[in-house]
């Protein structure tokens, strides 16, 4: 038995090409790049851009959605990295990743309170607050799908959690493209629509992950 | 581990060879009977080799080669787990239908065989069922050889007959 164990370790050492640093990073890179791809082809065919979306980018709020998702996916981008990887651990970046939800449900309470209560519940519901999660749902699966590609060809070892992880990074940079059909405007419907779907997604691939994620 | 992601091929086989030593000793406490303690030690180091590129430079090694080999521990339990119920819940599949055909079989045969005559009747069960020889059958019903032979063959001939019009009857027929 021994022996084919030294056979097999002669076997993988008998040429070891050189690992250039930073190659966990960039496999996941690719991976939300290629499922982005995907989540912006499926919003571009489905919805589209906001018919006005040139002034529309001109106003904090429109870069307040797109802000919100960007940079909880990035942070969670980095979890991501971490948890494809064995023993890491990700301390103090979870914390972070809460970081801009709460920044803007801060913000949102504190517009709430400033209304005049008969425009709250429009600022709460606005006028899509049924499909919005949906959407942010059905744009995130090939992000998601991207995520697990990438995650699955490294060595996560604790799966459900890498599996939240993708799956909530796939769900805020899928918020993040949506953002980009959605004319939205008010900070509360920021806090809990588009929210909610991403934790919807983050849902999806904890659940999945445990399956979804298992390399050999 | 560093000199084998830089790709020096002789610390890094060095580093192998005294992980899976450690690794030996990991699984030999925790590996259940039934699973190849060498096998996870082989598994391991392919794993730790093609997924090497998971190692931080700052960690501690062998923190991250055991996380390593706890993952395929436990997924090496939960692929014991799966075939130890595989077969379980294929038992009842396997042998109940097996079971149920031999008995249609042979009620098959005893309705088949009722036209024969009593005695080349109990001659082509004992010699094609129960495994006499045709010596055996002979000396029990105080005949000669070649008079079993020539009655199992007759026996066999006029089944064939009437059961097998097209083609049938050739597995019974030659001897």
């Amino acid at each position: 038995m021994s022996k084919t164990t030294d056979e097999l370790i002669a076997g993988l050492t008998a040429d070891v090409p050189r690992v250039a640093p930073g190659a966990v990073s960039r496999r996941v890179a690719l991976g939300l790049g290629l499922g982005g791809l995907g989540s912006a082809a499926v919003m571009l065919a489905w919805l589209g851009p906001r018919p006005d979306l040139a002034q529309a980018v001109m106003t904090p709020m429109f870069w307040m959605k797109f802000g919100y998702a960007a940079l909880t996916g990035l942070i969670l981008a980095g979890v991501l990295v971490r948890l494809a990887k064995p023993a890491a651990r990700i301390g103090g970046l979870t914390l972070a990743a809460a970081a801009p939800f709460v920044l803007v449900a801060t913000m949102a309470a504190m517009r709430l309170a400033q209304a005049p209560p008969e425009t709250q519940q429009a600022m709460l519901m606005g006028h899509s607050s049924m499909i919005c999660p949906w959407r942010i749902v059905a744009i995130g699966l090939p992000l998601l799908a991207g995520a697990v590609w990438a995650v699955r060809g490294l060595a996560p070892t604790r799966l459900g959690l890498a599996g939240l992880a993708a799956g909530g990074c796939a769900g805020a940079l899928g918020a993040m493209i949506y953002s980009v059909a959605c004319d939205e405007t008010s900070a509360p419907f920021l806090a809990i629509w588009y929210t909610l779907g991403m934790a919807l997604v983050a849902a999806l691939g904890a659940a999945a992950g445990s399956r979804l994620l298992r390399w050999r | 581990m560093l000199a084998g992601l830089a790709g020096e091929a002789e610390p890094y086989r060095r580093l192998l060879n005294e992980l899976s030593a450690l690794l030996r000793g990991y699984y030999g406490r925790r590996c259940p009977p039934g699973l190849d303690a060498e096998d996870l030690v082989q598994e391991t180091l392919i794993a730790v080799h093609t997924r090497r590129a998971t190692y931080d430079a700052g960690q501690p090694f062998t923190a991250w080669a055991y996380a390593i080999a706890r993952y395929k521990l436990i997924d090496a339990l939960r692929r014991a787990r799966l075939h130890l119920r595989a077969p379980a819940e294929e038992a009842d599949a396997l042998f109940v239908p097996a079971g149920a055909d031999a008995a249609m079989a042979a009620r098959d045969l005893e309705r088949v065989m009722a036209d024969l005559p009593e005695r080349t009747r109990a001659l082509i069960r004992e010699t094609k069922i129960d495994g006499l020889s045709t010596r055996e059958a002979a000396q029990k019903h105080g005949m000669t050889e070649s008079a079993v032979k020539v009655a199992i063959h007759r026996g066999l001939k006029s089944l064939g007959g009437k059961y097998a019009p097209q083609e049938g009857g050739s597995d019974v027929e030659d001897d």
